[in-house]
């Protein structure tokens, strides 16, 4: 197989730094749990 | 670039789904889930049982009195909420799945962001029907198979439980099985690239499941003892690592695994330090070795020793990384009796409630040292380099010990409340007065004798202190009273009291009843988990993906003789301190 090769991002990560993926994790993670609040809680 | 391969893969997947949620729905694979759920299959046919029996009585009322039978409706058991819960799963993403799927093939991709997130969706959809796989199949088969290989004698323990063999060493081992064997698809090739991002979503909300009272509540003894093992175990591996020149994420991840509490804190550990793939197998292969060992030795040193339950729980909560591991060790010790676990697993749990401090320090000593080659001033690098999502995790973690998720206090979840004890779960008259007449009985001469040689021969501790007869004789009197458990230092009291020799069998099945009731489990944090496995299982999945067995070649053996000799200096000085102190102090 053709290793695969990207523009965009890295070979580990669909985003193009550290700092975006970490924040777009936080805001994920941070829906996750208040609407899990909302409907469970 | 364009990103997007044209594929029928997507809207495959998509059916595949589809037909599972509907396989599900309508009941035709009863079976089999009855043998992959099993534990909720039994809680099934007991409310099964129970609706047949009401039912029956109510068609002969009916009869006897020439009316309609009610119309009646069996109350919903956990397999019947497992099977919905697949069959809901299976649509949501089943239909997400064939609708990009049908729009991918239709469209005509140029480059830009439609392009490249459309690209992404085929590999998403391929981690997770592994997932699938992985968590309502493979989990539960080898969960099966390890309790049969137990109960048919044929191992006296539970390999699935020991070796780990849940979602997590599952999805990795299948992950390196794909990349090394049958090789990534190039339709899924792109959406791979997600499963750090997750894992780190993950990792944020791991969060949620600790809280920092209860830290609080564990007493001084096993805080400052784990703190002292935690610590230094995290310090030696990260010297060591220095020492002997291996990459700052290696030694990070497993100076994260030897010193808390093994797969978890790995896990958590990696996204912080950047660890690569195979660092993190590395890291997991060491620590169930090393883990695996220590359970099957630590047991008879300790009776070679002569170690009282409380010397040897201390010993094996601190010495032995991994959670069943403890457990096991702690059994194999005191296979008849509850306290060498119970403080084992005090010790296990003030470890992994060092996961927050051990994160921080290393998203700290891992900038440090990336960058400390060149003179840079530190505190402009760790803003302009700390991961952010540490903050997230820490935030959680702050929210959950403000109780913001559930009451504060609780682990994992499960929380004491004396107030939210339900009216039929509230102590019957008869069994009032058994407990009133066993206070009496113990408050005489030969019984306050009993129960003091009890309490000093079995190690009964609350809040770092021996507990007296005078507490006992509280305790009861309140639960009598109010036919409830009142607090929770109470609760802990009294079952371990429950458990004294003598004492009436209805008196100790009140006690237990009455703990039982007390303690809650809050749903939402058993929503929390049940995002954090997924997530956690769809990472480690990708991140299987990434490890190549030329690759795992290249990390070497240090990292094993790093573990073998901390794991060793851990063991062996957590022996020698438990002997020194333990019994003077607990």
């Amino acid at each position: 197989m053709e290793a695969p090769k990207f523009e965009r991002g890295t070979s580990l990560s669909i985003f193009v730094s550290d700092r975006r993926e970490d924040f777009t994790a936080l805001i994920f993670a941070f829906v996750i749990a208040f609407g899990v609040m909302l409907t469970v809680g | 670039m364009i990103y997007t391969r044209k594929s029928p893969a997507l809207l495959i997947i998509g059916i595949l789904m589809l037909i599972w949620g509907g396989l599900n729905n309508s009941g035709s694979i009863d079976g089999m889930q009855s043998y992959l759920q099993a534990s909720a299959y039994k809680d099934h046919q007991k409310i099964k049982e129970k609706f047949d029996a009401e039912m029956r009585v109510a068609i002969e009322l009916a009869a006897s009195e020439h009316e309609r039978v009610p119309d009646m409706q069996m109350p919903k058991s956990k397999f019947d909420e497992a099977k919905a819960k697949q069959a809901q799963l299976s649509f949501i993403f089943g239909a997400s799945f064939v609708l990009i799927g049908l729009f991918s093939l239709w469209m005509k991709p140029a480059e830009g962001n439609l392009d490249y997130f459309t690209s992404v969706v085929p590999g998403i959809a391929y981690i997770l029907l592994i997932a699938f796989i992985v968590r309502w199949g493979l989990d539960p088969i080898f969960g099966n198979w390890g309790k049969a290989v137990k109960d048919a004698g044929i191992l006296s323990w539970d390999f699935a439980k020991i070796f780990n063999l849940n979602y997590v060493v599952l999805g990795i081992v299948i992950g390196m099985l794909i990349v090394n064997v049958f090789k990534i698809p190039a339709w899924a090739a792109n959406g791979v690239r997600t499963a750090r991002f997750f894992l780190k979503t993950g990792v944020i909300l791991l969060g949620t499941l600790y809280s920092a009272a209860e830290l609080a509540q564990l007493g001084g003894l096993s805080v400052v003892m784990i703190g002292i093992f935690v610590l230094g175990s995290v310090g030696v591996v990260l010297f060591m690592g220095k020492r002997m020149k291996i990459p700052n994420s290696m030694t990070a991840v497993l100076s994260a695994g030897m010193g808390v509490c093994g797969v978890s804190a790995t896990v958590a550990a990696s996204p912080v330090v950047q660890a690569k793939a195979e660092e993190i197998a590395y890291t997991i292969g060491t620590i169930l070795i090393w883990g695996v060992g220590c359970m099957f030795l630590f047991p008879t040193v300790g009776h070679i020793l002569g170690m009282g339950p409380v010397q040897f729980g201390a010993w094996a909560g601190t010495g032995i990384l991994n959670s069943a591991q403890v457990a096991g060790a702690a059994l194999a010790f005191d296979p008849n009796g509850i306290e060498t676990l119970k403080v084992a697993e005090i010790f296990n749990i003030t470890r992994v409630l060092f996961l927050p401090i051990i994160v921080l320090w290393l998203a700290a000593w891992y900038v440090k040292h990336e960058e400390g080659a060149q003179k840079v001033n530190l505190a402009q690098v760790v803003i302009a380099k700390f991961p952010v999502f540490v903050l997230g995790f820490i935030a959680m973690f702050a929210l959950s010990s403000a109780g913001t998720f559930a009451p504060a206090g609780h682990y994992q979840g499960k929380y004491f409340s004396s107030k939210e004890v339900k009216e039929d779960k509230l102590l019957k008259g008869k069994e009032t007065r058994v407990l009133d007449s066993e206070l009496a009985r113990l408050r005489e001469p030969e019984g306050a004798q009993a129960l003091s040689k009890y309490l000093a021969g079995a190690h009964v501790v609350s809040e770092g202190h021996n507990v007296t007869p005078e507490e006992v004789y509280q305790a009861l009197g309140d639960l009598s009273a109010n036919k409830k458990m009142v607090t929770r230092q109470q609760s802990e009291i009294l079952k371990s009291v429950a458990k004294m020799e003598g004492l009436d069998g209805v008196a100790s099945g009140s006690i237990e009843k009455a703990s039982k009731a007390a303690t809650h489990d809050s749903k939402t944090i058993k929503a929390y988990r049940d995002w954090i496995a997924w997530l956690f299982a769809f990472g480690l999945i990708g991140l299987g993906m990434q490890i190549t067995g030329k690759a795992l070649k290249q990390a070497g053996g240090a990292p094993l003789i790093i573990g073998g000799i901390v794991g060793t200096a851990k063991a062996v000085g957590s022996l020698i301190v438990v002997l020194m102190f333990v019994k003077e102090f607990i």
